[in-house]
């Protein structure tokens, strides 16, 4: 008792600060003890619910198994099967149970196709988790949203197409990034709708998802490009520019070339890819007389289509490039010549002091 | 001098010690909250990222990696095996060889059936010249691999030429004695893809200590922790500073350095900057520093953007001489940087780059040991006059003390929220008393390479890039 005293006059006769200080001490040591038991509260509930999840992901896959295999073969569910729905509509009213069965449908799912798909689809119908995904799509939580969209893609659910094509506007990246791959995973080309008046950027990275997506499905009837080639939307244009490519949209020609003059240097770039990609002549004399007016990536790009499409009449034009401050242009240059016209290669009078060039025809004389 | 003047000195030295030691702890507590929301953001956006669809696709960027070697002689054949096994489709692997002295390159020859090859290379950074030439594989299931011999120029100088020879639009750099998981391409292309509104010009990966994990064939089978204390306090280190820190400074586009052990670039940009300096040993921080400089000079709207996800994992060092070398380097690189661009430094005109991210840097990292150590011994002085008001030292001494435990605790925190990769029991408490030693135990070793890195610095030029003995990753044992 006469210690505490004396330990708490001592305290109290101690200046302000440090006053503050053991405050501050005294606050972060129950902070920190508070932590660490927390630390191992967290750390066993981790490791359980790994173990609880690994439990059940083992269970659901037993149970769709079985589920599978307790098909009779026609339309419809048969007895045994509805036993194991109603089984598991008890189960799933519990989260983590759901989301344990959700993936693991969602897994089986993508690596299973046909009828055996068509059987776990209507599993996700008949045990209503199909409405604990709708639910989602109502819900404040943006990531929420995306998931509920997530889940109605993978289990190919079309009536939900009214209420996720609001969300292809939605302020969050990911609702909208998971919209459009709803749209086009269950739609294909005319998913792709929301091209039409696209008021956001979409990125490179979305737009390889798609491209990704549309090729998964064979037979489409593709939906004209032109007016997304003529878009105000700068990465729509990009993105039908790779349709074009993909797709062989050579149709689509006109405007391509007319994309040669358009505003956007990335945009002009990629339609000389393209053009080079269809083995277009008519863009040749165009990009040739104004060679010197348009970018270096443009220059390049235009050397590429040369690679593809240069004939006698263009040795003139290649021949003055080889002298092209660009290594690249230089060194495709001097190949199309050798392609074009080998005794003019091989007699070439090299402009003195240009060491690459040197390096170049001795590199294409020896391969 | 008189008393009073005395007096004032020492109470102006008190309150910039004071303000020095309360502002690093405002920092850390606001680095801690951003990273805290940014790590959450994080996790919640790539939840639902299918990343298969961007391994297989056509149009996805070719990516080279380029990593240099130099006597690596008794892993490289398994590294390479690694860096081949990644599952993005678009991508090649460029092995230099900086003037080995062992034999890596024969090694590397009959393993992976190298023959050598013409080769034209653009040689838009200067580099030491080839040494024995090109190789590529006449296997097909090696077609990825590229090999390069080339005379000694160090590692900046080895990532040039790697820079030179990729035909790809993007380059992940990367040390060869680095683990990278499978998906960590694709993992660190993604920003470069998915920002529409700045330019990525770089992304950096989180490095993880791979000391005592089960490697088979290049792939990480099994995550454990390491036994010994000094390999445990790095990896309490490295969550620190990966989780946390460089978590908030991407939030707030304010990275300044990207580890040299595993980071994307944009080709193009690295090579018009000049590629890497071959004049420092901080050549991972300089190149960045650069790359944001010149974005900021042509006013363009840019981001380096930060990976936390464990794709990178490396041997640490597993002794106090070692770790000390590699300190000095790294602090000696952080002097060499900042002295270098010190144009920036509370530059208006590079905004937030030059009036915070230099500032912090300089400050916390360039200056820390140099104020530590004033500070240890300014307090030695004063025990020896007999002049320390204990009841303050203690009081001040255990909240510092605390506030260390607190951070590394959230660090950990941090670590079981989003990946927690130490799973198994009994690795939660190892790692509480490893907090609560490392202050004493680890911090006077780093405190010391940091001093020294400063006299090395300024006296001692010669020394370059120090030692760093390897054991093999694929040595791990399961606890």
């Amino acid at each position: 008792m006469n210690d505490y005293q004396n330990i708490l006059e001592y305290f109290n006769q101690l200046p302000v600060l440090v006053k503050l200080v053991w405050y501050v001490s005294f606050l972060l040591f129950i902070f920190i003890l508070g932590l660490i038991f927390y630390l191992k509260i967290l750390r066993n509930n981790l490791r359980e619910n790994e173990k609880k999840r690994i439990k059940y992901q083992k269970i659901y896959e037993e149970n769709l198994i079985n589920y599978l295999y307790a098909g009779d073969g026609i339309e419809g569910i048969s007895p045994e099967q509805r036993v194991f729905i109603n089984n598991m509509k008890k189960d799933i009213s519990n989260t983590f149970n759901r989301n344990v069965l959700i993936s693991v449908m969602t897994k089986l799912v993508n690596d299973i196709s046909g009828e055996i798909a068509q059987a776990i689809h209507k599993f996700y119908f008949e045990t209503g988790l199909i409405d604990y995904s709708l639910l989602k799509l109502k819900a404040r939580k943006w990531e929420i949203k995306a998931a509920g969209i997530h889940e109605l893609t993978q289990f190919e659910v079309k009536q939900a197409y009214n209420e996720i094509e609001k969300l292809i506007k939605h302020p969050h990246k990911e609702v909208r990034n998971q919209a459009q791959l709803y749209l086009v995973n269950l739609f294909q080309f005319k998913g792709l709708k929301f091209l039409n008046d696209l008021t956001y950027q979409l990125s490179e990275w979305d737009q390889i998802q798609l491209l990704e997506i549309l090729q998964k499905f064979d037979n489409q009837e593709i939906t004209d490009i032109t007016l997304w080639l003529k878009s105000n939307n700068l990465s729509v244009v990009k993105f039908a520019l790779k349709l074009a490519k993909v797709y062989n949209q050579f149709e689509s020609k006109e405007t391509l070339l007319e994309l040669l003059k358009h505003n956007n240097k990335e945009i002009r770039v990629e339609t000389i890819k393209v053009l080079g990609y269809f083995y277009d002549t008519d863009s040749k004399e165009y990009l040739k007389s104004n060679f010197h007016d348009i970018t270096e990536g443009e220059q390049i790009a235009f050397f590429k289509l040369l690679e593809n499409i240069a004939d006698q009449t263009d040795q003139h034009f290649i021949i003055v490039n080889i002298s092209h401050p660009n290594f690249e242009i230089k060194l495709m240059a001097l190949k199309i010549l050798k392609n074009i016209n080998q005794p003019k290669f091989n007699t070439l009078k090299l402009a003195e002091n240009d060491i690459d060039v040197e390096r170049i025809v001795e590199f294409i004389k020896n391969n | 001098m008189d008393s009073s003047t005395v007096r004032i000195i020492l109470l102006t030295i008190h309150v910039l010690f004071f303000i020095y030691a309360f502002s690093v702890i405002f920092s850390y507590v606001l680095l801690s909250f951003v990273s805290a929301r940014e790590s959450s953001q994080y996790m919640k956006r790539n939840s639902f990222v299918n990343y298969n669809e961007i391994l297989s696709s056509t149009v996805s960027p070719s990516i080279s990696i380029i990593a240099p070697a130099y006597n690596e002689s008794l892993n490289i054949i398994e590294n390479v095996r690694s860096l081949l096994s990644n599952h993005y489709v678009n991508y090649d692997v460029i092995i230099v060889n900086d003037g080995s002295k062992d034999d890596s390159l024969e090694k590397l020859i009959k393993a992976y059936d190298l023959v050598k090859v013409n080769y034209l290379i653009n040689h838009q950074v200067p580099t030491k010249p080839l040494r024995e030439g090109v190789f590529k594989s006449t296997n097909p299931a090696f077609e990825k691999l590229t090999v390069v011999d080339k005379e000694n120029g160090g590692k900046a100088d080895a990532l040039n030429c790697g820079l030179n020879i990729s035909q790809s639009k993007f380059v992940a750099c990367i040390d060869v004695d680095c683990l990278l998981l499978e998906d960590a391409l694709q993992k660190m292309i993604k920003p470069f893809l998915e920002l529409t509104d700045v330019k990525v010009i770089a992304s950096g990966g989180v490095i993880r200590i791979a000391n005592a994990c089960k490697i088979k064939e290049g792939k990480l089978i099994e995550i454990n922790l390491p036994k010994k204390f000094i390999e445990i306090a790095q990896i309490l280190e490295y969550l620190r500073s990966f989780l946390l820190g460089r978590m908030a400074w991407s939030r707030l586009n304010g990275l300044l350095v990207i580890s040299g052990a595993f980071g994307m670039f944009d080709k193009k940009i690295a090579i018009d900057v000049g590629g890497y300096d071959t004049n420092t040993v901080g050549e991972d921080m300089e190149i960045i520093v650069r790359m944001r400089r010149s974005m900021e000079e042509q006013n363009i709207k840019y981001k380096v953007a930060y990976i936390p996800d464990p794709l990178c994992w490396t041997e640490a060092p597993d002794n106090y001489k070692i770790l000390i070398s590699q300190r000095n380097r790294w602090t000696r690189g952080t002097i060499e940087v900042l002295k270098k661009h010190r144009k920036i430094g509370f530059n208006p005109k590079y905004k937030f780059l030059g009036m915070l991210s230099y500032p912090y840097w300089f400050f916390y990292e360039r200056l820390a040991p140099i104020i530590e150590i004033i500070g240890i011994l300014y307090f030695i002085v004063l025990i020896a006059l007999d002049n320390v008001k204990w009841d303050y030292a203690f009081a001040f001494f255990l909240a510092a003390y605390l506030f260390t435990i607190m951070f590394t605790i959230i660090a950990i925190y941090s670590e079981e929220l989003t990946y927690h990769q130490y799973t198994k029991k009994g690795t939660g408490i190892k790692l509480l008393l490893v907090t609560l030693l490392e202050p004493f135990v680890l911090h006077p070793f780093i405190l010391y390479a940091g001093i020294k890195g400063n006299i090395d610095y300024y006296f001692n030029k010669k020394i370059k890039w120090g030692e760093m003995k390897r054991k093999g990753l694929s040595k791990g044992e399961s606890n």
